[in-house]
């Protein structure tokens, strides 16, 4: 009797998952309370984040389908708003209660084929695109701080830089830095946004912290300024 | 960051395992609310051979304030960390008695002396529980505390007194779980692994078997001492069939152990517990 009655619960089991299946592609809303609830961590938090950015990211799962203009939509019965997302997929999720309330749903103004979303901390950018090197090591560890908050395993980790992250059309990214009255190009590379990203086809610039004193001088504004942990 | 759809969503007629829901954070004033229901095929009691189907209802509601209702336990977070989950635990012990395909005697209470069986039925002894005196469904009280190695792995923890006949057993329930991973948009899977301790008032109640239940019932005395219970492991899959719509499968092997394994009541040390509902979030 046993066995036959999980049979029946294994076959119903396998009907669902087969259906499952089949409609996977489907998947293209997020429900606004797990989203607030992702990204309210950050407001919570009571240490220092002065430097910081805190934004919603759209992960698509295919590569390259998050192209200019797609927006997010936070849908509930009154509450309609469009959120533009910038070329990470980042945009700043306002924490309604209304949306909250009424069970909203995040999804993309045209289709992407199945996304996911992740809270992303990014360091705030500053508007003559001149870094100072303890500026950036401080938001950095604001950075840190936060993730040690949020997530236990980060306490062994500590901040070794910052990566630049820059717009895949336009001017080439150029960033310098300026130490002891010398001035040099750090590489560009080609990766990831921020880690875990599909999209790894960003043009991205490297700076790791060191002993000297130095300024980092970027001559495009980036999309975003990602601390690295180790 | 919490794993999406990382709620553990409870059933309220499964094991008796405590369920506390990971934190959720929200508008003050506001509530997040799942109900439903489904079916769930599971053992007829701890250590039956035979198992039955029943309708499974579900419920988890989380407020603002902390309070929360998941399955048969409620309680409180009272951390304001995310990485750290503690406060008071209130759960309700399932009740046992006789019922199944061997019962024969109706309306035996928790603390009335159970009737003598006729002797052919205690020697054919085709329901174990047969004879034994009725347990009813216990509250119980205590705390849980559960932490994070990461956002996706949680060390669960609670001590619940309270069930039993005499209501002075005690559980300790220790779990790991793997929360939330994706498998596709919509579709989350979450492992779990743990063990439960009891005190010897527990397990007398429940394995063991006394001298009137073992004239009564036909089984051996039985006097089993505390320690670990049982080892478990289980899945659940997670789909959001819609924003307001959710198909919650679970899958639980329990292994019975220690003193409860070789108790008499016990037919099968391992058994399996499946069950799924849908769910609609309010």
């Amino acid at each position: 009797m046993m066995q036959r009655a999980h049979l029946t619960a294994c076959v119903t089991l396998l009907l669902t998952a087969s259906l499952a299946a089949a409609q996977s592609h489907a998947g293209e809303w997020v429900n606004y309370r797990d989203a607030y609830r992702a990204m309210v961590q950050f407001d919570k938090y009571g240490g220092p984040k002065n430097l910081l950015l805190n934004q919603l990211q759209v992960l698509p799962r295919d590569k390259g389908v998050l192209g200019q203009g797609v927006q997010l939509l936070i849908q509930g019965k009154t509450v309609q708003t469009s959120l533009a997302l910038d070329a990470t997929g980042r945009t700043v999720l306002p924490l309604l209660k209304a949306a909250y309330d009424e069970n909203a749903v995040l999804s993309p103004s045209r289709a992407l084929g199945g996304f996911t979303i992740r809270p992303r901390i990014a360091l705030a950018l500053r508007a003559d695109g001149s870094y100072d090197d303890a500026e950036l090591r401080g938001a950095c560890e604001q950075a840190l701080g936060f993730a040690r908050y949020a997530d236990n395993s980060a306490r062994g980790r500590q901040c070794v830089g910052v990566r630049l992250v820059f717009a895949k059309q336009g001017e080439p990214a150029s960033v310098r830095v300026r130490a002891q009255g010398a001035e040099h190009p750090l590489p560009l590379t080609r990766g990831a946004a921020f880690a875990g990203d599909i999209d790894d086809d960003f043009p991205v610039v490297t700076y790791r912290f060191g002993p000297v004193a130095s300024e980092v001088i970027t001559y495009n504004a980036p999309l975003a300024i990602v601390p690295l942990f180790e | 960051m919490k794993p999406f759809f990382a709620l553990a969503l409870a059933a309220a007629s499964t094991a008796a395992s405590a369920q506390t829901p990971a934190t959720n954070p929200m508008p003050d004033g506001s509530r997040d609310m799942y109900a439903g229901l489904g079916v769930v095929s599971k053992p007829r009691y701890e250590g039956a051979d035979s198992s039955k189907v029943s309708a499974l209802p579900v419920l988890q509601v989380q407020w603002s304030n902390g309070l929360f209702i998941s399955g048969m336990s409620a309680g409180m977070h009272l951390s304001n960390r995310p990485t750290v989950e503690y406060g008071p635990l209130l759960s309700v012990h399932p009740s046992r008695d006789e019922s199944g395909s061997g019962r024969i005697i109706d309306g035996v209470g928790m603390t009335s002396a159970p009737a003598i069986l006729p002797l052919a039925e205690r020697l054919s002894r085709s329901n174990r529980l047969a004879g034994m005196r009725d347990i009813s469904a216990r509250p119980e009280g205590g705390v849980f505390f559960n932490y994070y190695l990461a956002p996706e792995w949680r060390l669960t923890s609670s001590v619940l007194y309270g069930s039993g006949t005499d209501r002075d057993g005690a559980r300790l329930e220790l779990g790991v779980q793997r929360l939330a991973v994706q498998l596709a948009p919509q579709h989350t899977l979450s492992f779990n692994a743990g063990a439960t301790i009891v005190n010897a008032d527990y397990n007398r109640a429940y394995f063991g078997v006394s001298e009137l239940e073992a004239w009564t019932s036909g089984n051996p005395v039985y006097r089993p001492g505390g320690g670990i219970k049982d080892v478990r492991v289980g899945a659940r899959w997670n789909w959001a069939v819609s924003p307001s719509w959710m198909l919650v499968t679970n899958v639980q092997a329990t292994r019975l152990v220690g003193n409860v394994r070789n108790s008499p009541l016990v037919e099968r040390p391992t058994n399996v517990t499946v069950s799924a509902a849908f769910a609609f979030r309010f």
